[in-house]
């Protein structure tokens, strides 16, 4: 019985104060959002009504979502190109090893917290208010969901380069740009690339549901069939929607993984 | 073959890559002309957001703390009971989605993963809100629906990356493959999985936040609202607090995440 080695001691104070949080935080957060098992129960036949209706898919309104889907499509690839473009700079200014100094380095990344704080449907519905409804403003608020993505994911692999190269640049006479272009922008391609790609695929499917708010694509159309309560259109759309995700997707990860 | 001898210059690799450069370009001019974005058109935007960004202030601060705080609180909420339900029920079908330990039913699992994730939370709660009616339960459920599907998927990433001593060591001692879940696997996996929770967690209350646009409470449609009306300082009101409440969330939960991933 020697051999066995004491339990190790659990931390009793942190454990109660962590479940003492969860339940409070779980209480709290469950009262203020009325979560209630009766009222699910009793709205369940109101539900399957709604799923009845909602079932079978409205076929015949399939061609009439073509060009919506198209104006989706563009928008996810104009907001891609342009915030891709954007990204470059505002990652390799957040990246620590490459960055031009420690003040623009601090705003540089602050700008990109900022950014990202803020959902993609929130920058639709400002970019809406800004320069009118229509798929522009789809494309400016995409525009700025990739700079928060590609920047975030790319400054962070840029810190991970061999800083060999750029030393070596900088030791042969060449500037910041010279060595950002020759020294580091080479390593850190694939990378981007890979990130590019990923932030069109999180593009499509948010470009879906821009139209929520009026800025264009393939969620205007939802948007006006869900306010009339045709759910069986609902639904047609929905299914296309995912159809055409999952066929992005698809195709964009084994590009992926071919350049991994 | 042309270079001459110790004059190593690198061969450029021209090829698929400018190809590719080719094909995005002349995509991208394709959609710049199908959506109507001229480059007149282009010019105007600057001054256009500068006009708006002016209204903006100063943030009506008044209308923050009586609606916009209330909206962002529920929120929260949402975004924390969505994280719950989707934590609780995407436990086990992390384990059962490993392909290590479990090699049939991890397909199926991985399946239903699949699908839940595609599923974006609005489209969902399109659906939840004539089910439960308008407002925040709707909103609770929707997130946790497709929360699910990432965290099984996450989770079933890190089951499958444990080390197998342990569970070997339940099992000669004679264990079954259930005690070796509850002695070997689980302790291997928690640290790691409870980070998944706390990062979809921060997804959450962005996604939440968007929630109200379809009804589904929180403070995206307060947002739709004063834009909608054109109550600027209000709707600056919102993206202020907004801003800062995310912030804040994600420094404690990010700084959470750090101290269990090395402890």
């Amino acid at each position: 019985m020697a051999m066995v080695p004491p339990k190790p001691a659990r931390n009793w104070p942190l454990w109660g104060g962590t479940i003492a949080f969860l339940v409070a935080m779980s209480w709290w957060s469950a009262h203020g959002i009325g979560f209630s098992l009766t009222e699910l129960l009793c709205n369940s036949a109101g539900g399957t009504r709604l799923l009845q209706e909602s079932w079978p898919p409205d076929f015949a309104f399939l061609p009439r979502l073509i060009d919506p889907f198209m104006e989706t499509i563009y928008i996810a690839i104009v907001g891609t190109v342009v915030g891709g473009i954007l990204s470059i700079p505002v990652a390799i200014l957040a990246a620590r090893n490459l960055t031009l100094g420690p003040i623009i380095w601090f705003a540089d990344r602050n700008f990109m917290n900022i950014l990202r704080t803020l959902p993609d449907l929130f920058w639709a519905m400002l970019f809406a208010t800004a320069v009118g409804f229509g798929p522009v403003a789809g494309a400016l608020a995409l525009s700025v969901f990739t700079i928060a993505v590609i920047s975030k994911l790319w400054s962070e692999s840029l810190e991970s380069i061999d800083m060999g190269m750029p030393e070596a640049v900088r030791a042969c006479g060449g500037t910041w740009l010279q060595m950002v272009q020759f020294g580091a922008i080479p390593q850190g391609l694939q990378h981007y690339v890979s990130y590019a790609l990923y932030a069109f695929e999180l593009n499509v499917r948010a470009s879906m549901v821009l139209g929520l708010v009026g800025a264009g694509g393939i969620g205007m159309i939802l948007e006006t069939q869900r306010a009339n309560f045709e759910y069986e259109r609902v639904t047609m759309i929905i299914l296309a929607v995912l159809v055409a995700v999952l066929i992005i997707e698809q195709i964009s990860e084994s590009i992926r993984k071919r350049l991994a | 073959m042309s270079s001459k001898p110790g004059l190593l210059t690198p061969q450029k690799q021209i090829g698929w890559a400018s190809w590719a450069t080719f094909i995005i370009a002349a995509l991208f001019v394709w959609s710049l002309l199908a959506i109507e974005f001229s480059p007149g058109r282009m010019i105007q935007v600057p001054a256009q957001v500068a006009r708006v960004l002016s209204f903006f202030y100063p943030a009506d601060m008044a209308y923050g703390w009586e609606t916009v705080l209330p909206a962002l609180a529920e929120s929260i909420q949402i975004a924390w009971i969505g994280t719950i339900i989707a934590a609780i029920l995407s436990l086990p079908l992390a384990l059962f989605g490993a392909r290590t330990l479990f090699p049939r039913i991890a397909r199926f699992v991985k399946l239903v993963s699949a699908t839940a994730r595609a599923f974006p939370e609005i489209l969902l709660a399109i659906y939840f809100v004539p089910i439960v009616g308008l407002g925040p339960f709707a909103g609770a459920l929707a997130i946790g629906i497709s929360s699910i599907g990432m965290l099984t998927k996450l989770g079933s990433e890190v089951v499958e990356s444990i080390d197998f001593g342990p569970v070997e060591a339940v099992e000669a001692s004679g264990g079954s493959r259930i005690l070796a879940l509850r002695y070997a696997v689980v302790p291997q996996v928690l640290p790691e999985i409870v980070a998944h929770w706390l990062f979809r967690f921060e997804l959450n209350i962005r996604a939440s936040a968007v929630l109200g646009v379809v009804g589904a409470g929180g403070v995206g449609g307060v947002l739709l609202n004063t834009l909608r009306y054109r109550h600027f300082e209000k709707a600056a009101a919102v993206l202020l607090l907004t801003i800062i409440v995310v912030l804040i969330i994600d420094m404690v939960s990010g700084e959470i995440r750090r101290k269990i991933i090395r402890s």
